[in-house]
């Protein structure tokens, strides 16, 4: 291997080689297609969450499976009207052992390879996002108007 | 200690010792595997790192190794299990990830180590492809190995400081003892502590703990609820006497009565609103999620453009590649969503063991920008309950001190207001302490031991009056006396003394003679004045409000070294009073306070502080809850506070100064001017220790300790 194994190394790495100058606008237009397709799918619109069920005594229920991510991560439920949200986590990693609803400030410990859940009522429209108890597993909650 | 938490539960789950404990399996279980994991790997690693060393110090030759050791298919089966079982879970998560629309560092770690990999599978199988392009056929294994080997270190290391982080609720739950001992059919009977319903009898034993929340019925005892309030000074029980589950039982033996159980235990409520507070958002964290929200999309597109930018320079892919890999490995999305989260649960958790429960993360933010606290009176910087300070006897008296003090009593006895209370105590003291035969509580004083009251009438405003074994017995106001024609001119330097001092006057008539004189004051706390002095070391404004008299409000806050005093405010005129100040600039402001009036200034305040001991409906329009009911809890809330946000403030800015400088540099941006490039390995090492440190000063909040206040004596 010629590449330096320090931390910080000067170039002896460094090599220059004469690409045809088609070769270099292919890799220009494939890299921004790969930037710009990964931006829509990371960050672009996807329509609107998995709406919520009605079940009994006009609660609505959404169960959500904890696999390394919330699936459903985007749900849609009705403001004004009890919430039951069941996590179902079969991921072991402790990262997402635990869930929490900031606006609502509360929290749920999801126990591994069983369903837990939470009531909320989400009394106004707007956007509340929920995450594990690292931050890093994301989901929202899409709460519009009745 | 009386306190009434309120919180409004409606969640399947119950933080019970039981949950917590089956967390903590869990979590244990998870780190056996992650060491496990990180062993193997690091083994492996070490022996790829081995292998591929002659090509790291240039060319192969004169190696010791066997050739078949160095060859680039031994380091693929050697990377591989690095890869697919160390590293399993980050791949798992990002392509969970990925499938809902969402990247995190699992795609950072799996999208710069799989790339790693898949090059030096294509330079293992196609060499000659390379070879022909004039570049040389290398392979970067090791990069892969190193870097999930330290990742999933860094995650160890990681899950170890996160299970410290919540150390604080597991200690408070495991403060209730399993079992209780309770009385079934006139047997003490030991039963699970989850058996135990409300209603039921307890025995507890000295040095045990007391197994929940009850009212004494039988015995006393001293208890000492440190754990819970933070006041190391154990307090007295007896028959009557509020007792928590929890506390610790000293010297005696007490029977008592439960009262609440399981969730409605003070215990449970406290754990609860922990964890709601630790489930809540700062504004700093807003701005940290949003960032969190863009961070590693934008991360990927800039090692796409890392990797088109430094092909079209060089047109060499394998440097372009490095280049790709190292801005994914150094971003480190994780530091800046644990900046702050952790420093909360820490700062929320050690607040609860030091008797301060914040609501949310935003009190435990806006405590520490305060610029007013607003104290009310009673109850707050005084006791709230009023005794007597002075009794002398007027010269021109007749009756022996001991009678003089029988007849007050009797008549006292036969009023509600809180001055004939405090006589009353008063005077029970006085008596058992001349003879100690006499009894011992004020129901019995009012019967057979006090002279029998023939007639009794309470003048409103003025005092009470009536007829004891043929003599006219009036206690009362000077100024009635002064109405009633009595001279009352030998009274006035002494009266004077004692308003002086904030007292009320009760002055003692028998037959028309001036017998005896009270002064009762409500005795300030013995911390308040401190609490005040170091208030105002903080650099805050201290108001007093409160609805007494301007010259009994102004002398009381002499004492404590208040020098603003809103005084003659009616209960209904306090939120206002809050409001006024809001308006005239000088907020942050927090109000102080325990009892029910004090509930809408407590909610119109930027920051509500209830005393523990106060009312339930002021601790529920309360952001923290002191459960001492001592104000000195409000210094060590605002210190806590303050460093809680200077620790969330120094994460923020290691995490985003990381990330700021660390991408750039991995992107080769230095290399123009410096010819430095950063090794992939070095990447990783960095990215996996910079959450750990996050972490790791999050855990400094753990030694703060509340300094105790000198006591005053009054």
């Amino acid at each position: 291997m010629t590449y330096s194994s320090l931390a910080i190394a000067t170039a002896p790495l460094w090599r220059t080689i004469e690409q045809p100058p088609a070769l270099k606008l292919l890799v220009a237009a494939l890299g921004l297609a790969l930037i710009v397709g990964e931006l829509w799918w990371f960050l672009g619109p996807h329509g609107p969450g998995v709406a919520a069920r009605q079940g009994a005594e006009g609660r609505q229920q959404v169960t959500i499976q904890v696999d390394g991510g919330y699936d459903p991560a985007r749900i849609r439920v009705v403001a004004g009207q009890p919430l039951r949200l069941t996590f179902h986590r079969i991921d072991p990693s402790s990262c997402v052992a635990q869930v929490i609803f900031p606006d609502f400030q509360r929290s749920l410990d999801l126990p591994l390879e069983a369903s837990t859940s939470i009531d909320l009522l989400p009394a106004k429209p707007g956007l509340y996002p929920f995450h594990c108890g690292m931050n890093m597993v994301r989901g929202m909650l899409e709460v519009v108007a009745a | 200690m009386t306190i009434e938490l309120n919180t409004s539960p409606c969640c399947h789950q119950e933080a019970g010792p039981a949950s917590v404990e089956a967390m903590e399996r869990e979590q244990a279980r998870e780190r056996t595997l992650l060491r496990r994991k990180v062993n193997v790997a690091a083994l492996l690693t070490a022996l790829v790192v081995l292998s591929s060393l002659p090509h790291m110090l240039g060319g192969g030759h004169h190696s010791l190794l066997p050739q078949w050791f160095t060859s680039p298919w031994t380091q693929l089966l050697l990377t591989t299990p690095v890869l697919f079982w160390c590293g399993a879970d980050f791949f798992k998560g990002a392509i969970s990830a990925f499938r809902q629309h969402s990247a995190d560092m699992n795609t950072l770690v799996a999208a710069g180590t799989g790339i790693a990999w898949l090059t030096s599978l294509f330079t293992t199988l196609f060499p000659q492809v390379l070879i022909a392009e004039g570049l040389p056929a290398d392979v970067y294994y090791e990069s892969t190995a190193v870097i999930l080997t330290l990742v999933s270190l860094g995650r160890l290391l990681e899950a170890r400081a996160r299970g410290q982080t919540s150390a604080a609720i597991r200690r408070l739950l495991q403060l209730q003892p399993p079992t209780a001992r309770v009385l079934r059919k006139g047997q003490a009977v030991e039963v699970p502590v989850s058996l135990v319903v409300v209603g039921d009898l307890v025995l507890v034993r000295p040095g045990e703990k007391i197994p929940t929340d009850g009212v004494v019925v039988e015995g006393s005892s001293w208890v000492e609820e440190s754990m819970l309030s933070g006041e190391p000074t154990p307090v007295a029980k007896a028959a009557g006497d509020s007792v928590i589950g929890a506390s610790m039982n000293r010297s005696g033996s007490f029977c008592f009565r439960v009262s609440r159980v399981g969730g409605d235990t003070v215990l449970a409520q406290i754990v609860e609103l922990v964890r709601q507070a630790q489930s809540s958002r700062t504004q700093v964290q807003r701005l940290a999620d949003q960032v969190i929200g863009w961070f590693v999309p934008v991360v990927i597109a800039l090692a796409i453009t890392a990797f088109v930018v430094w092909f079209l320079v060089s047109g060499n892919p394998v440097l372009a590649m490095l280049f790709l890999v190292s801005v994914l490995v150094i971003a480190c999305p994780c530091a800046l969503g644990l900046a702050t989260p952790t420093s909360i649960m820490v700062a929320s958790g050690k607040g609860a063991e030091s008797g301060l429960i914040f609501r949310s993360a935003e009190a435990l933010e806006t405590a520490g920008k305060l610029r007013t606290i607003v104290v009310d009176k009673t109850g707050t910087l005084t006791r709230g309950q009023p005794e007597v300070t002075d009794f002398e006897r007027l010269p021109g008296g007749v009756l022996p001190a001991v009678t003089l003090l029988a007849l007050t009593a009797a008549l006292e006895s036969r009023s509600e207001h809180p001055l004939a209370e405090a006589i009353v105590t008063y005077v029970q003291r006085q008596l058992a302490n001349s003879y100690s035969q006499l009894a011992h509580t004020r129901s019995e004083l009012k019967g057979s031991e006090l002279p029998a009251v023939e007639s009794f009438e309470a003048v409103a405003g003025r005092g009470v009056q009536g007829s004891i074994g043929g003599q006219w017995v009036r206690v009362g106001t000077p100024r009635w006396f002064e109405e009633l024609g009595i001279n009352t001119a030998t009274l006035r330097p002494l009266v004077e003394r004692l308003e002086v001092a904030a007292c009320s006057v009760a002055v003692v008539v028998v037959d028309g003679r001036l017998e005896g004189c009270f002064g009762v004051a409500d005795p300030l706390k013995p911390t308040s004045a401190a609490a005040v002095a170091a208030l105002r070391s903080l650099g805050l404004q201290v108001v007093m409000l409160s609805g007494d008299s301007r010259h009994t409000a102004e002398v009381v806050a002499a004492q404590v070294g208040i020098e603003r005093v809103i005084a003659e405010v009616r209960p209904a005129d306090k939120a206002a009073a809050v409001m006024q100040l809001q308006q005239q600039g000088e907020g942050p402001v927090a109000m102080v306070g325990d009892g029910i009036n004090d509930a809408p200034a407590l909610a119109q305040a930027d920051v509500g502080i209830a005393m523990g001991t106060g009312t339930a409906v002021a601790i529920a329009a309360s952001d923290i809850t002191l459960i001492s009911g001592n104000l000195a809890g409000v210094v060590a809330a605002i210190e806590l506070s303050r460093r809680t946000m200077a620790n969330i403030r120094q994460n923020l800015f290691f995490a985003f100064a990381y990330n700021i400088t660390g991408i750039p540099i991995a992107a080769g941006m230095l290399f123009p001017f410096t010819g430095w490039l950063l090794n992939p390995m070095i990447a990783g090492a960095a990215m996996a220790f910079s959450s750990v440190s996050v972490l790791t000063n999050a855990l400094r909040l753990r030694r703060y300790r509340t300094i105790p206040l000198p006591l005053a004596s009054r």
